[in-house]
């Protein structure tokens, strides 16, 4: 009676934000080709927006060297397209991705290590959480948010540190983060990210019909959830980097005080500055074995 | 207590009890597959979005190992609803199990909507043509002042300042059930008029669409084709000219009187008119599920039973009229009080205690409405509890019978009272039994027949 109001919800309403690796090193070597897994992706943010008037889409490309928003459906109020062939969530996001890819290819340092390089997933799972904060504060009625990565680059054990900060404030901001790892192996990162957020972890064994994997797991809302059968992860590789050398380790050492992870024994942590002690000869004073998801 | 209630979101069993030839006709509108499927509950959003790329039928046991324990009854729902509207069509294969396909029609078009993306219904006008369009605060605005005046009308037509264009004989349909009017007396609103008011503005716009539509036919208008034109109007992007030369006949007239409702405004060029939806007619489709709709509230209630609501709107200011005795009002503020005499009256108008407090608490100002309760407990108690005290006694027209000759007679009588499910009293040794009335003929006739 006063106003139509600006924000209507139902429980279902949901604000999805997507994580998209475009890591050329590892597009290069897939078998699914970019395109193809583009326009799997494309059809389920249009699925999402069927979905609900009021769910929103946002997003995210992650880089090799960088990362940036390349998308969000509440932005995007211009609904004719110029062309009047190609719709305007299309042409908008693709018109950003090659940007988006352009911007960083130039950002690109000489000097890569060994193997398939991975790409920047920290700072895009913390842009995702800062937009999402930005959601929450908006006011009391927001929609309920939720993280999907589709990575395909494997681990970088460099990034550890970061992306257990996300996954750890995505926890608190009770987001769960869903993934969806397209690459050859398991990605123990995003599988912790599942495990300890609640999200759902799936490796899709056909990629050819990876829509419909997309749309049966991914596009459930989170009230749905509750009713319906999702994909349980079976086993959670929880191994932890080291913080001196970014190597991924079974056993270590952990600092008693801040509990940094080192591969070798130090005199000193190179994170709080605790000082240890002398190291038995079969490690077992101040240091000794622990997992990671205990903390 | 009636328990007379306004079905007004319930706009899909409307679709639902369209035959199914018509469904399936609207199903070619891909506009209309988008609204229904927006409207469906959660879960079958989602089956219908699973099974959309599957050709083939889907067995029911297997759809059920979708679903955990806990969602067995949703799960149910979801399905009825679908069946119900078609979505589904289920078949028994030889092996006598049940299955379930998607309408094909529907299907085709809600995949080429996800591969090729959203179209508009139509191209909005270029800007060179239409002038200067209202800016969206102009328009909303708009729309309220329509909307409001047509809600002033509507429960009194000396009230509102400018009359609207509607037709007397289609506001007579609007207040057929929410009035009354008795010979040579001022029109009464009904329970369910007063009801209608306390609703929020999206239910209020569905009950007047859903009396617009099952209207059409008197007017020689196809509901098939109002309905569908209802929910591609709602694709519109609000703010926007679009020509009216695009528009049939039917639905050039139709728009006219949505212009009166404030869905449209209407504006004329130099050669061409056309028209700007606004919000109300962006959010039809919206309201076509129960979405939990809120708004900016202006009602604040005090522990003393004060209340104030900072509104400007005449129309606010007679719905608060209808449960609370006003005491002045203020350019911006009218402040009154919630009284045993006022909340009778209410009583008296078939309003239930219960809406009251829905009211006060969905159009609580956001300054109280942070708090919990939004509205003081001890006032919401009140207002049952005075409800209550109206219901103490409960009067039933009856029937006393006694002097039955044997006691025979009266046991007979007293079964007969019970199967007739009209039996009040009874007192079975001074052999006295009271009956409704409604059965009085029967039990007469029953009697004679015992002599």
């Amino acid at each position: 009676m006063n106003s139509v109001a600006p924000k209507l919800y139902a429980d279902d309403v949901s604000l999805v934000m997507v994580v998209l690796d475009t890591n050329p090193f590892f597009w290069t070597t897939s078998s699914l080709p970019f395109s193809k897994f583009l326009s799997h992706v494309l059809s389920f943010l249009n699925s999402i927006m069927l979905l609900n008037q009021f769910n929103q889409v946002v997003v995210i490309a992650t880089g090799y060297n960088s990362c940036d928003y390349i998308y969000d459906s509440s932005l995007a109020t211009d609904h004719g397209s110029e062309n009047g062939k190609m719709p305007a969530l299309c042409s908008n996001l693709l018109q950003k991705l090659e940007e988006f890819v352009i911007r960083d290819q130039q950002l690109r340092k000489d000097g890569s290590g060994e193997g398939l390089p991975s790409s920047l997933v920290s700072g895009s799972l913390s842009m995702a959480l800062c937009y999402i904060q930005k959601v929450f504060r908006s006011g009391p009625l927001h929609p309920q948010p939720r993280i999907l990565c589709l990575q395909g680059s494997p681990d970088g054990p460099e990034q550890y540190v970061a992306i257990m900060n996300a996954i750890f404030s995505a926890q608190r901001l009770m987001v769960p983060i869903d993934s969806c790892y397209i690459g050859s192996n398991n990605s123990a990162f995003l599988q912790q990210a599942s495990y300890i957020t609640g999200g759902v972890y799936l490796k899709p064994q056909q990629l050819d019909g990876l829509f419909q994997y997309l749309s049966t797991v991914f596009a459930t809302d989170l009230h749905s959830r509750r009713f319906l059968q999702l994909p349980k992860s079976v086993g959670v590789d929880f191994r932890a980097s080291c913080f001196c050398h970014k190597k991924t380790i079974d056993m270590g050492y952990v600092c008693s005080v801040c509990l940094s992870i080192f591969c070798k024994h130090h005199k000193k942590c190179s994170t709080c500055g605790s000082v240890f002690g002398q190291a038995q000869a079969d490690a077992s004073g101040s240091s000794r074995k622990r997992k990671i998801s205990e903390t | 207590m009636p328990q007379v209630k306004i079905i007004a979101k319930n706009f899909m069993d409307m679709v639902a009890s369209l035959p199914a030839m018509k469904l399936d006709k609207l199903y070619a509108n891909a506009f209309i597959c988008e609204a229904i499927l927006r409207s469906l509950p959660p879960l079958a959003k989602k089956y219908v979005l699973q099974m959309l790329f599957i050709e083939g039928p889907v067995s029911a046991t297997s759809m059920q190992e979708w679903v955990l324990a806990d969602g067995v009854s949703k799960h149910q729902v979801a399905i009825d609803r679908l069946i119900q509207l078609r979505l589904f069509t289920e078949t028994a294969d030889r092996k006598r199990e049940t299955t379930y396909r998607l309408n094909p029609v529907l299907q085709a078009n809600l995949q080429k909507l996800l591969t090729c993306g959203e179209v508009l219904p139509r191209e909005p006008m270029p800007p060179n043509v239409t002038a200067r369009l209202p800016s969206l605060e102009d328009l909303e605005a708009f729309a309220l002042e329509k909307w409001e005046c047509f809600l002033l009308q509507l429960i009194n037509s000396s009230q509102a300042e400018k009359p609207t264009n509607i037709s007397s004989s289609m506001m007579k349909i609007f207040q057929r059930g929410l009035l009354s009017q008795r010979e040579k007396e001022a029109p009464r609103l009904t329970e369910s008029g007063f009801q209608f008011l306390l609703m929020d503005t999206n239910a209020q716009l569905w009950y007047i669409i859903r009396e617009y539509i099952s209207n059409s036919e008197e007017r020689g208008v196809d509901p098939a084709d109002l309905i569908s034109f209802l929910l591609e109007l709602s694709f519109h992007v609000t703010g926007e000219a679009y020509n009216m030369n695009t528009l049939t006949d039917v639905q050039s007239n139709t728009i006219k009187d949505l212009s009166d409702l404030g869905l449209v405004k209407l504006q004329q060029g130099r050669k061409e008119s056309w028209f700007i939806p606004t919000k109300l007619a962006t959010n039809l489709s919206v309201s076509l599920a129960d979405s939990s709709s809120r708004k900016q509230g202006f009602v604040v209630v005090e522990t003393n039973f004060r209340m104030y609501a900072y509104s400007t709107s005449k129309l606010h200011c007679e719905i608060l009229r209808l449960f609370s005795r006003i005491e002045y009002q203020l350019p911006n503020l009218i402040v009154g009080a919630i009284t045993k005499e006022s909340l009778y009256t209410a009583f008296e108008n078939g309003i239930t205690a219960e809406q009251i407090i829905s009211f006060i608490q969905q159009n609580a100002h956001p300054r109280v409405a942070e708090r919990i309760p939004s509205v003081p407990e001890n006032v919401t108690d009140q207002i049952r509890l005075w409800e209550s005290d109206l219901n103490r006694i409960e009067m039933t027209p009856a029937h006393h019978y006694d002097e039955f000759p044997s006691k025979e007679v009266f046991e007979a009588a007293c079964d007969f009272a019970r199967e007739w499910n009209g039996l009040l009293w009874e007192d079975s040794k001074k052999k006295r039994l009271v009956v409704k009335a409604e059965i009085h003929m029967h039990m007469r006739d029953f009697l004679r027949g015992q002599k």
